[in-house]
């Protein structure tokens, strides 16, 4: 078991670095940047300055090799020269390149050798430098646009909150009303309930929340506020003002009542969606237990229907659905990108959004790379549970 | 009622890239200049022989002589012309502004680079300018091309030459909805002239990039916008030497490839004089040559709105201001809060560094503005007596001083440098051109002895406080130029200082500039540098005045919750999420009305502000957070239906078709 997770965890990293790496190289091969911004701070009447595109290029690492720069990024070096017992060691080793072009490095001895770059960087000039303390310090390093020169940890705290209530109390209600839902329609297998349950699924799963969304808000903000009905907040997770809502009466901005009302449309329309997929998921995994041997014989041993459902069906049908939680565990972190955006909920979805439309390539790569982390060990986890659930299974 | 209000908030994600793809105005390509052989860097001597390097020396590549060849078709005047007459404009606006009114659609119509709302406006200086006018006439259209040899055989819809060459030309521009509507009327109405248009609708991350499309001049025909300023703009834009091609390393944005001499005379004094009265003479040329060759098509001023509840009073929403410069008049009946919705977090209030519209807004509540500029012109708001330092009032002096070896003089280019040894060298090290500007603008060359005009100007303001009550002093305005200069500091622009050669505090409301022989910018009379409030405490305990410039960028107190002069304070900053001030109530001007401001963040989802604004928990949904899309549409019905407050005006954003005269 010991040995399994040991293994199970070094892969776990090894991917985590391939991935990492894979989506670092990535972006910062795509267009735009702070280069770019610059360009368009910039007023139009007089050329860019080259002295700031140094400047910049220098502060945003933009000079150096891919691979310095990633490495700087993963664990915060290199910072300069080697030193070795005091001596340094690799100082003039090219790491970059600040200026395109063409130079030629003339050596004492007379010989000259051209190189491809007009401005090389060495590894000495990286001395004094600001660098991060690395990722895998847990370091993420400093936001470029969004919340210019701040930690990107701390960008990313401000916004779990809001995350996590929203992803765990939609998680927590599809589960809860999915189970007896998916039940119900196995046992009474083609019955009205059923037929109209896997309708409803078919049409949540179908349905795409950014459009659930913004129907909702369309139904039950506006029109419902227009025809004086009680209605619900059109985004945003708080009030900044009291609101009277018609037949309920006065919600005061910030109280409980104030973010429940506020929870209520983006919760439904995420319970709406994954509710669909998991009734399906529980209700053929309950029929497939309904016919197995050990149920005919709870029912031959005259136990009630009852007990026969819930002691002797449900517990082994929900063995399959362990796995299907794994997945969770990025979800709650990484939020629902589109319904936090539909809604202007403050969420880590609409972070990582932000930053791929603002290329603020240090906070997309640390959603990235946490929510690829959480994945894997989701994976890790439910072949842990598994085991537990189903004692037939072992790991080896 | 679910007619009208579908169409609005499912408009959420097209008009943001829109906006992004649109308004991006490019500035010229960041590209480094290869310079003649220099040294860059000498390395010390060490043991290890293999690696040392003497010193490095820079190679100037030979620049390949490319786009200097004139453009097969578009080279001759009558094709383009016939484009321009070939054009059905109110067909194109019509495609996009369609639920307008057609007396406002007319309006938005353009002949030239500066809108027709603008005092800078050609026919606004003088009504008998010679602007060459090129109404809807596809028959005129025709027989110019049938002039310039592009005839129409029998039965073909396309027009040929005479080696049966089709008249067909690429069409390139972004892949935003909007561009595209207008797009597919521009090239069906060329299509009725027998004119064949190949368009080509790609990213604006394309388009608009450092080495692609618009910057590599990889088009024939090009139209994205320009965002016309208070002050007109034009000299990279029209002038000769602002050409990009590979020789110059793609500097400038004349991307057609226009050289006309007297335009481009024309354009850089009026950047050089500060007569006004000059200037729009000048700019007069600029125009009439401008619409004469007919080298960009003008086609349309932009829509924008400010939308706000109707029960807020005293909001001004203006083409070329914020709507938050008002925001200490601000009333709102019964409430004590309003509520300000912004599509975009800003991502610091270090505004040297940061310059993005919405922190401006935000800007604007906590710094107030010394000076305003409401409809394309400049307003005093905190000079001393309500006037600016003019040459007129006596608050400035341009006299005419004879340089010396040593100097820093600014050139006829509006380039700086320092006189040495018979010439001008820039911080680069770089040799600039000799040639410069006397007291009436005529050419003068720069050498020692010679005389050029010097500008010194006294800044004067109204004695006020900062909002924890502390006067604003000597040290605060010394504190600002020192900031706003430090190469370390992090601002984005040292255009001014490097063009200042002496900055003194006179007393705690004054300060003195004298500029460098030569600098005589048109808008002298607006403050260059501001003030930062040096006896405030950090959390470390000391205070901003003992603060290095370079760690600005980085203190939470500079950046998250400054102190300023502003009708607002900063309460607190919820990131992602709002940020809540409070009415100043040391404000020079009295305490503003309303209490509190709340802007709202609404991450690049106009329609969720626009939904918030129908609903009343937002009171105001400014220009920029708009944008040009589907919510404006809303905003504007909503407004004729009485519910809200947004009168269209025209934007200062245009949008228009380049030709390119030349191909590689």
């Amino acid at each position: 078991m010991l040995n399994y997770l040991i293994r199970r965890f070094v892969v776990i990293v090894i991917m985590a670095f391939i991935i990492s790496f894979a989506s670092f190289v990535l972006l910062y091969s795509a267009p735009g940047g702070p280069l770019e911004q610059l360009a368009s701070l910039q007023s139009t009447t007089r050329r860019p300055d080259p002295d700031e595109v140094e400047r910049i290029m220098k502060r945003y690492d933009l000079d150096l090799d891919i691979g310095v720069r990633f490495l700087r990024w993963l664990i915060g070096h290199p910072r300069g020269a080697i030193m070795i017992n005091g001596q340094e060691i690799a100082q003039n080793f090219q790491v970059g390149c600040l200026k395109p072009g063409k130079a030629q490095l003339v050596y004492p001895d007379g010989r000259v050798e051209e190189i491809n770059c007009a401005k090389p960087v060495y590894l000495r000039d990286l001395d004094g430098r600001p660098v991060s303390n690395g990722v895998i310090a847990l370091d993420f390093g400093r936001s470029q646009q969004l919340a210019r020169e701040r930690p990107v940890s701390q960008l990313i705290n401000t916004r779990l909150g809001p995350t996590l209530l929203l992803m765990g109390v939609s998680t927590f209600l599809a589960i809860a009303i999915a189970i007896p839902i998916g039940v119900y329609s196995a046992v009474r297998q083609y019955s009205r309930f059923d037929y109209f349950f896997t309708t409803l699924a078919f049409f949540g799963s179908g349905m795409p929340t950014l459009f659930t969304g913004v129907m909702g808000i369309l139904i039950f903000a506006l029109i419902f506020k227009d025809l004086g009905l009680p209605y619900l907040p059109a985004g945003l997770a708080t009030s900044n003002r009291d609101v009277v809502i018609p037949l309920f009466g006065q919600i005061e901005s910030g109280s409980v009542a104030d973010r429940i009302w506020h929870l209520i449309l983006p919760v439904g329309v995420l319970t709406f969606f994954s509710l669909a997929g998991w009734t399906r998921f529980i209700r053929s995994s309950m029929l497939e237990v309904l016919r197995q041997d050990y149920v005919r014989t709870a029912r031959a041993k005259g136990l009630i229907e009852r007990v026969v459902i819930m002691k002797h069906a449900l517990r082994n049908a929900l063995i399959p659905f362990v796995t299907l939680l794994a997945g969770v565990l990025p979800t709650l972190f990484g939020g629902a990108i589109i319904t936090e955006s539909v809604f202007s909920w403050p969420g880590i979805g609409k972070l990582f959004i932000n930053s791929l439309t603002a290329s603020d390539y240090p906070v997309a790569i640390a959603y990235l790379l946490i929510s690829t982390f959480l994945t894997l060990v989701g994976f890790l986890v439910s072949d842990v549970l598994y085991t537990i659930v189903d004692p037939r299974i072992r790991m080896s | 009622m679910i007619t009208r209000k579908l169409p609005a908030v499912l408009g959420l994600t097209a008009a943001t890239s829109m906006i992004l793809a649109a308004c991006a105005a490019p500035a010229g390509t960041p590209i480094v200049q290869t310079v003649v052989v220099k040294e860059t860097a000498v390395v010390v001597e060490t043991k290890e022989v293999e690696k040392v390097v003497e010193k490095v020396v820079e190679v100037t590549a030979a620049a390949p002589a490319e786009w200097t060849t004139p453009h097969p078709i578009l080279s001759d005047i009558r094709v383009r012309q016939a484009i321009a007459h070939c054009t059905d404009r109110s067909a194109l606006i019509g495609s996009v502004y369609g639920y307008l009114p057609d007396e406002q659609r007319s309006k938005l119509f353009m002949d030239t680079f500066i809108p027709k709302d603008s005092v800078w406006y050609a026919k606004n200086v003088d009504p008998n300018a010679n602007i060459v006018d090129y109404p809807y006439d596809p028959e005129k259209g025709g027989q110019l091309l049938d002039e310039a040899g592009w005839t129409l055989p029998e039965g073909a819809a396309i027009r040929v030459n005479a080696n049966r060459e089709p008249l067909a030309l690429r069409f390139t521009t972004t892949n935003a909805p909007f561009r595209q509507t207008w797009g597919a009327v521009f090239v069906s109405s060329l299509q009725k002239c027998g004119i064949q248009l190949l368009p080509s609708y790609i990213p604006g991350s394309i388009w608009f990039g450092g080495n692609s499309g618009l910057r590599r001049r990889d088009f024939d025909i090009g139209a994205f916008a320009w965002v016309g300023e208070t002050e007109p703009p034009g000299v990279t834009l029209y002038a000769c030497d602002q050409i990009p091609t590979p020789a110059n390393n793609w500097n400038g944005q004349n991307y057609m490839g226009w050289c006309n001499e007297k335009a481009s005379q024309a354009i850089k004094q009026a950047n050089n004089t500060l007569n006004d009265a000059e200037r729009k003479r000048l700019y007069t040329i600029v125009q009439e040559e401008f619409s004469k060759d007919m080298i960009s098509l003008p086609l349309f001023q932009r829509l924008e709105a400010t939308g706000h509840n109707k029960e807020l009073k005293g909001l001004i929403a203006d083409p070329t201001e914020y709507f938050s410069a008002s925001a200490a008049d601000w009333e709102l009946p019964g409430k004590d809060t309003v509520v300000i919705a912004l599509g975009q977090e800003p991502a610091s209030l270090f505004l040297l560094q940061e310059s993005a519209a919405v922190a401006v807004v935000v800007g604007q509540l906590v710094f107030g503005t010394f000076s305003t500029q409401y409809s394309y012109g400049f307003q005093p708001v905190m000079y001393e007596g309500d006037q600016f330092p003019t040459i007129e009032n006596g608050g400035a002096v341009n006299a005419e001083v004879e340089i010396k070896d040593g100097d820093t003089v600014v050139n006829g280019d509006g380039d700086v440098g320092t006189l040495k040894d018979g010439k001008l060298v820039d911080m680069e090290g770089k040799e600039l051109a000799l040639t410069g500007k006397d007291v009436n603008g005529n050419d003068v060359e720069i050498k020692a002895g010679a005389k050029l005009p010097q500008l010194t100007v006294t800044y004067k303001f109204k004695p006020h406080k900062w909002s924890d009550g502390e006067p604003v002093k000597k040290a605060d305005w010394e504190l600002g130029h020192k900031v706003a200069c430090d190469r370390e500091s992090g601002a984005v622009n040292f255009l001014t200082c490097d063009r200042v050669i002496s900055f003194e505090v006179l007393d705690d409301n004054s300060y003195k500039v004298v500029y460098a022989a030569g600098y005589q910018p048109p808008t002298y009379y607006l403050a260059p540098f501001g003030y930062y409030p040096s006896h405030q405490k950090l959390a470390d305990g000391r205070t901003l005045g003992e603060v290095e410039p370079k760690e600005f960028k980085d203190l939470p107190e500079v950046t998250d919750t400054p102190l300023g002069t502003g009708p607002y304070v900063i309460k607190s900053w919820e990131r992602g999420q709002k940020i809540t001030l409070e009415a100043n109530p040391n404000y020079w001007k009295g305490e503003p009305k309303v209490k509190n401001i709340v802007v709202q963040i609404f991450d690049a989802n106009p329609a969720g502000a626009v939904a918030a604004l129908l609903q009343g928990t937002v009171d105001v949904v400014g220009k920029e957070t708009l944008g040009a899309g589907q919510e404006l549409q809303t905003v504007i019905e909503e407004n004729a239906k009485g519910n809200i407050v947004a009168e269209p005006v025209g934007s200062q954003t245009w949008e228009h078709a380049d030709f390119n005269l030349n191909i590689r």
